[in-house]
């Protein structure tokens, strides 16, 4: 057996182990991305799974309120602060709960790596209000943005060499996971992605977010989005998933695909880091 | 004691003019005085506190800095969009706090609030103020002890973002606010020939509205004052204001007449509606009634009530 292709079994064992999206994650994905969710779809979805009821009753309890456990039932909660609300932490708090469980990444920091990841999903979802797109799709730039590099956890103890080997030379990541690997972090993306069956705008930002052009017209915008936000954080060194120097060729065409100019960008340092720090909330749940 | 004066009494946006000038057009802005222990509250930072402002100046800052707390009900822009122009702030040695609820997918209070003060809304940024502002969130929380024998609860009350009422309690005196806020209902299908029709969460539903209105009632329960939403009539609400997050007139005072408040003041009023009208609304809601002992009226800029 080649070494190319040893390599690729061992990802894809390592694919295989990983847990699958439960179906209730993936029912509370779907419910919560329609724009008029009913009260009664919404409470069942999340009532299928005690314990995303647990975590989301846990968040609201921490959020709202200073007595411990005051809102004990979901129908409560939809009633005193609104569907839009429960609905928000749900879908997070799914979301969040489902990568955590990916075994850990042998060269990767993980918790640097995670802080790179929310960091470009709460971006993803800044530029999309900078973008004026309505409140209903923006938790999508969201989920895409915080779940565009899965791809980079399967690999091994060689993709230490790699990261060691991109600091020194300053050369794209994924063209030295290319040449050392055999293999880059958007093709293993798209493995968890089909093992996950998420749907195919998410499975393009995880597949195409260094090359946003090779997607359908209609997925463009938000992958150029999600490529733009791991631009801002790979330059200004927000977390870390193994990419210091972006390629800058690639700002100019990524700012026109989204129809922004790079003040208008720039411009959302604050907000970007208060969202990350209230981000953060959902991964110590 | 409590000294109580409206500075605001409008909801929605200002709506100054000849149609308006005996109950005043100013957006939400009450003043709380406790003499005996010399503090200042403002509830709501509406277009109200401009006029606030200026009585500060000429009664309060020949005493000394000037010392105060504001409590926002919520950050709604007919609430705070005062805050730029409580002058004080501009004055060196002046301290105010201000507390509210942050809707928890918002920015902190502080840049909602002061947010306000970019230089794309406003001519003067917050780092130019020359007082000391701090913020402060709060929560719905049964007894805060604001000191000087001042105590504070807060309550969640049913507004599209997160609103607390509030309850001061001072030497046995009850100020109470109830707005902006309507019914809590049943937000469940509950026609049984609805596919989607779940017995259980339809049932449950019931009896949590149900329960919800009751922990708001007897949150007010007892107050001297309770300053209660009454934006519309019962017809206009049920005609297209449903889910807006403001009380039928009726409502409000049938549950604070449940709640034994001995004066109600309506509150938030509807900025269409001119001073002819209130007035006419005055005979039909508030005239006195032999068996109901409570005090109803609706709240005028400038009236002045001591508890």
């Amino acid at each position: 057996m080649s070494e190319r292709k040893t390599k690729l079994e061992k990802i894809r064992v390592f694919v295989d182990k990983m847990p699958s999206l439960s179906t209730t994650v993936s029912k509370v994905l779907e419910i919560c991305s329609r724009p008029n969710t009913a009260p009664n779809d919404l409470n069942k979805v999340i009532s299928l799974d005690p314990v995303l009821t647990g975590q989301v009753l846990k968040l609201i309890n921490s959020a709202y309120y200073s007595l411990v456990n005051k809102v004990t039932s979901l129908t409560r909660a939809i009633i005193m602060l609104g569907l839009n609300t429960v609905k928000n932490l749900a879908l997070s708090t799914a979301i969040i709960r489902s990568v955590g469980q990916v075994k850990k990444s042998k060269a990767l920091p993980i918790k640097e790596f995670w802080a790179h990841s929310i960091g470009v999903g709460v971006m993803a979802k800044l530029l999309a209000v900078e973008r004026g797109l309505p409140l209903a799709e923006r938790e999508e730039y969201f989920v895409a943005g915080l779940l565009h590099d899965l791809g980079k956890i399967p690999f091994g103890d060689e993709y230490a060499e790699v990261l060691i080997h991109a600091r020194t030379t300053r050369e794209p990541l994924i063209h030295l996971e290319q040449r050392v690997m055999g293999i880059d972090h958007e093709e293993v993306g798209q493995m968890i992605a089909s093992k996950w069956k998420l749907n195919a705008i998410i499975t393009d930002a995880i597949c195409h977010h260094h090359s946003p052009l090779l997607v359908i017209p209609e997925h463009q915008a938000l992958v150029a989005t999600v490529a733009l936000a791991d631009f801002y954080m790979c330059l200004f060194d927000i977390g870390y998933a193994g990419n210091r120097f972006p390629d800058e060729e690639q700002l100019a065409p990524l700012l026109e695909m989204c129809g922004l100019e790079w003040c208008a960008v720039a411009n959302l340092a604050e907000a970007v880091d208060a969202e990350i720090k209230k981000a953060e909330i959902f991964l110590q749940i | 004691m409590i000294k109580v004066k409206f500075w605001g009494v409008r909801g929605s946006i200002p709506c100054p003019g000849p149609k308006t000038m005996k109950y005043g057009g100013n957006t939400a802005c009450i003043e709380l005085r406790f003499p005996e222990v010399n503090r200042h509250i403002i509830i709501d930072a509406g277009s109200g506190i401009r006029d606030l402002a200026n009585f500060m100046l000429v009664n309060d800052l020949p005493k000394g800095p000037i010392v105060t707390e504001i409590y926002l009900s919520h950050t709604h822009w007919d609430h705070i969009m005062g805050f730029p122009f409580f002058v004080p702030m501009y004055i060196p040695g002046t301290r105010i706090k201000v507390f509210g609820p942050v809707t928890y997918e918002d920015e902190p209070l502080e840049a909602v609030v002061g947010g306000q003060m970019k230089y794309r809304y406003f001519p003067v940024n917050m780092g130019e103020l020359a007082g000391r502002i701090e913020y402060c969130r709060l929560k719905e929380d049964p007894e805060i002890d604001l000191g000087d024998g001042i105590i504070l609860s807060t309550t969640i009350v049913n507004h599209p973002i997160t609103a607390l009422g509030y309850r001061f309690t001072f030497r046995g005196a009850v100020f109470c606010t109830a707005y902006d806020t309507e019914p809590f209902r049943n937000l469940f299908v509950t026609d049984p020939n609805d596919p989607t029709y779940d017995e259980l969460i339809a049932q449950e539903g019931e009896r949590v509205a149900c329960e919800q209105n009751q922990v708001l009632e007897h949150f007010f329960t007892g107050a001297d004052l309770l300053v209660h939403d009454a934006q519309y009539t019962r017809h206009e609400y049920q005609n297209g204001k449903i889910g807006w997050g403001h009380s039928p007139i009726e409502e409000a005072i049938a549950a604070a007449g449940r709640a034994r408040v001995k004066r109600l003041a309506l509150f938030h009023h509807d900025p269409e509606r001119n001073d002819d009208q209130l007035d006419a609304m005055t005979q039909t809601y508030c005239a006195p009634n032999g068996e109901e002992p409570m005090q109803i009226f609706f709240a005028r800029e400038g009236q002045e009530i001591i508890l």
